[in-house]
């Protein structure tokens, strides 16, 4: 039964118990007392049920008052207008001390409802703090669910995929929830036909990554504002442990992933290891077997080819790691193609001509990836080359192109865009040779630097790679 | 005819070794791990050692830091893993040079040849340096090539110096930087760079295929 209708009864029947009483007792106590106990019911009623109740009790007292007690008694009729005064007195006692009354109702109401809430997110809170996590929050869920009904925490690939068969109004809802940071759906003013409310579990105006969604009463009713928002609060506790265990998980990964990377690099490193020891027996003595016999010279060439094999080897395992460490330093080219030109062992019938101001502007790169590039388009052009592999570089403003060119068969236009493909060969020419590997680690490095490569026709035929390499800026160096 | 401790743990290298070092005139030391070289630097006067990084018994920079602890012999390292950064680690440790596996007999007997070199010098500083067709007259703060004056900056010169100082062993950027900016300025290797390129245009007879002053890419200078 409603508040306020019991409140009435109850005033009714205090009406008639004073009735009762000031009729009876009315030769001993007198009219005046007996019109001032008419205030009891209405006070009781004021402050039990608010104005309502009150107003009923003020009138059924004044009724009560006129019938009874007023002469001529047991009639409705009024002798004396001042006895008129007694009704409006009692009415506006009802309503001043009902409405004081209602303020008072409202205030402790609220006050019990703030204290549900922090004794809600104080029990909330003691859910969270277990470990693990992910456990500290399922247990949270069931306790939002045992006091507010059924809750499914819908994360971003939960909303599209209709987990729990929501209607598309409720996964709008929940996007919206999920992209605005608002609350969203039944009981609130965004999609309130929603059959769900969606709380964010992060503050306002942020999106996040989950939503809490609530269903709608299985009383049928709309859920009040107060429920909604106390939810509301509850949910951010959720969403701040939801946080932290992001957190922490994110710093596992990366760990793991730094150890896995430590691991990968030691393993490569003693690859290298195991792999250049036999060769360098086997290099150092073909070294000492062509002072007597030049026709080693080949076999020296192979042996010191293989060596650069297992450097492009090692450097696809560091670019397919991710393990890849790039520095940004200014070079020098005459360095690096110094470095990469210098002490090579060339075949007898090619030579290699450098074509580089000692003036370039410095460029920006990493001279151990920077010297892999050139070594292995120097090496790729010493392999087709017929007579000469040419080494130039150029300013072009802001850049300085490097180019390395054979005077070989070159490689034809539809085949240019895949020559930096990985494993891929060109078939139908003779650069048939190779895994392929070399080309595309020098593609796979200059994108690391922020270079460009391009193949293209050199003048006399031959292929002729162009790399372009961001300058050092004025002032920088 | 120098004793030259030879220090890694694949015998087939150590005879490899034994071939090359004997055409360089020296005399050979095996070791096939830490423990036997730090026996044999115990036994007897060594002119030099060459020091594989890879051993089974110990890590090789750790070994670097006790023969530098124990003897003044200079150390030249084989590094067979190509990091750069060990490399470097290995010279800031006082290693004297590094060949790479697989390295050139004439490059590896050259860089022991330098090494041994510096290891005989008199620690008083010199008035007069010279490599090659370059003198420096410290005190008069004169640099000559072939006999022709040549002017340099201050920080040209103290660059320079520092290589000449080294003779023809590998100087890391970041030693130079440190004995000619400060230590403050240890990774502002562009400073060099600039330098490096001022000296070239100064004294390199080609300076586009400079022969003189020489980069070790991602490590430093040397002379030749």
């Amino acid at each position: 039964m409603p508040r306020y209708l019991s409140s009435a009864l109850e005033a009714l029947l205090a009406v008639a118990v004073v009735s009762a009483l000031t009729s009876a007792l009315l030769p001993t106590v007198g009219l005046e007392s007996a019109s001032l106990l008419f205030l009891l019911p209405v006070l009781i009623a004021a402050t039990r049920g608010g104005t309502v109740p009150a107003m009923i009790a003020a009138l059924a007292g004044a009724a009560a008052y006129n019938y009874f007690l007023l002469e001529p008694r047991f009639t409705f009729r009024v002798h004396r207008l001042d006895n008129l005064v007694s009704v409006f007195v009692l009415c506006a006692v009802a309503v001043v001390t009902g409405r004081l009354a209602t303020r008072l109702l409202a205030r402790e109401a609220e006050a019990n409802e703030r204290a549900d809430a922090s004794a809600e997110a104080a029990t909330l809170a003691g859910l969270l703090s277990i470990e693990p996590a992910t456990e500290a929050i399922d247990r949270a869920l069931s306790y939002l669910s045992a006091r507010y009904g059924q809750v499914v925490l819908v994360d971003e690939a939960g909303s599209s995929a209709g987990e729990g068969g929501f209607s598309s109004l409720d996964q709008s809802a929940a996007a919206w929830a999920l992209h605005n940071g608002d609350v969203t759906g039944h009981g609130t003013l965004t999609m309130a036909a929603a059959d769900w409310t969606f709380f964010p579990l992060v503050r306002r105006n942020r999106p996040g990554d989950a939503v809490l969604a609530l269903a709608r009463p299985a009383t049928g009713l709309t859920r009040t504002r107060g429920s909604i928002e106390g939810v509301a609060a509850l949910c951010l506790l959720i969403g701040q442990s939801r946080d932290r265990e992001n957190l922490l998980r994110e710093r596992r990964e990366r760990e793991l992933a730094e150890a896995r990377d430590r691991l990968r690099s030691t393993f490569l490193a003693s690859l290298a290891h195991d792999f250049r020891t036999p060769l360098t027996v086997i290099a150092g003595r073909l070294e000492q077997l062509e002072r007597e016999r030049p026709d080693a010279r080949d076999a020296l060439i192979a042996a010191r080819r293989l060596d650069g094999m297992m450097a492009n080897l090692l450097a696809a395992a560091r670019i397919e790691g991710g393990s890849l460490s790039v520095s940004r330093e200014s070079l020098d080219l005459v360095d690096v193609i110094g470095g990469v030109c210098d002490h090579l062992v060339l075949p007898e019938e090619v030579r290699i001509i450098r074509e580089v101001a000692a003036d370039l502007p410095f460029v920006q790169g990493d001279p151990v990836l920077l010297h892999h590039v050139l070594a292995n388009l120097v090496d790729n052009a010493l392999r087709h080359a017929r007579s000469k592999v040419t080494v130039a570089a150029r300013d072009e403003g802001g850049r300085v192109v490097i180019s390395v060119e054979d005077d070989g068969t070159g490689v034809a236009e539809a085949e240019r865009a895949l020559i930096f493909e990985r494993f891929r060969r060109i078939e139908g020419s003779d650069r048939t040779d190779g895994s392929g590997l070399g080309l595309a680690i020098v593609k796979d490095f200059a994108d690391a630097m922020g270079m460009d490569v391009e193949v293209g026709q050199g003048s006399s035929g031959g292929a002729r790679f162009e790399v372009s390499a961001p300058c050092v800026k004025v002032g920088q160096a | 005819m120098s004793r030259i401790m030879c220090i890694d743990d694949e015998p087939a290298i150590l005879r490899l070794l034994e071939v090359v070092l004997r055409r360089g005139g020296h005399e050979v030391l095996p070791a096939v791990n830490a423990r036997a070289a730090l026996a044999a630097l115990a036994q007897g006067p060594i002119d030099a050692v060459l020091l594989d990084l890879g051993l089974p018994d110990r890590d090789g920079l750790e070994l670097l830091g006790l023969i530098r602890a124990r003897c003044d012999a200079p150390v030249v390292v084989v590094s067979a893993r190509g990091e750069v950064q060990e490399k470097v680690t290995a010279l800031d440790l006082g290693a004297s040079d590094y060949v790479t596996k697989p390295f050139d007999g004439d490059e590896l007997l050259a860089r022991l040849r330098v090494a041994l070199r510096g290891s005989g010098r008199s620690i008083t500083k010199a008035e007069v340096l010279e490599h090659g067709p370059l003198s420096m007259d410290i005190p008069r703060h004169e640099t000559r090539i072939s006999g022709k004056l040549v002017a340099l900056t201050p920080k040209e010169f103290a660059v320079l110096q520092a290589l000449v100082e080294a003779d023809g062993r590998v100087v890391t950027h970041g030693a130079l930087l440190e004995s000619v900016w400060g230590k403050a300025h240890r990774d502002d290797v562009e400073y060099l760079r600039v330098v490096i390129r001022a000296l070239r245009l100064k004294i390199e007879e080609d300076p586009a295929r400079p022969q003189f002053i020489r980069n070790e890419p991602g490590i430093g200078y040397r002379l030749s």
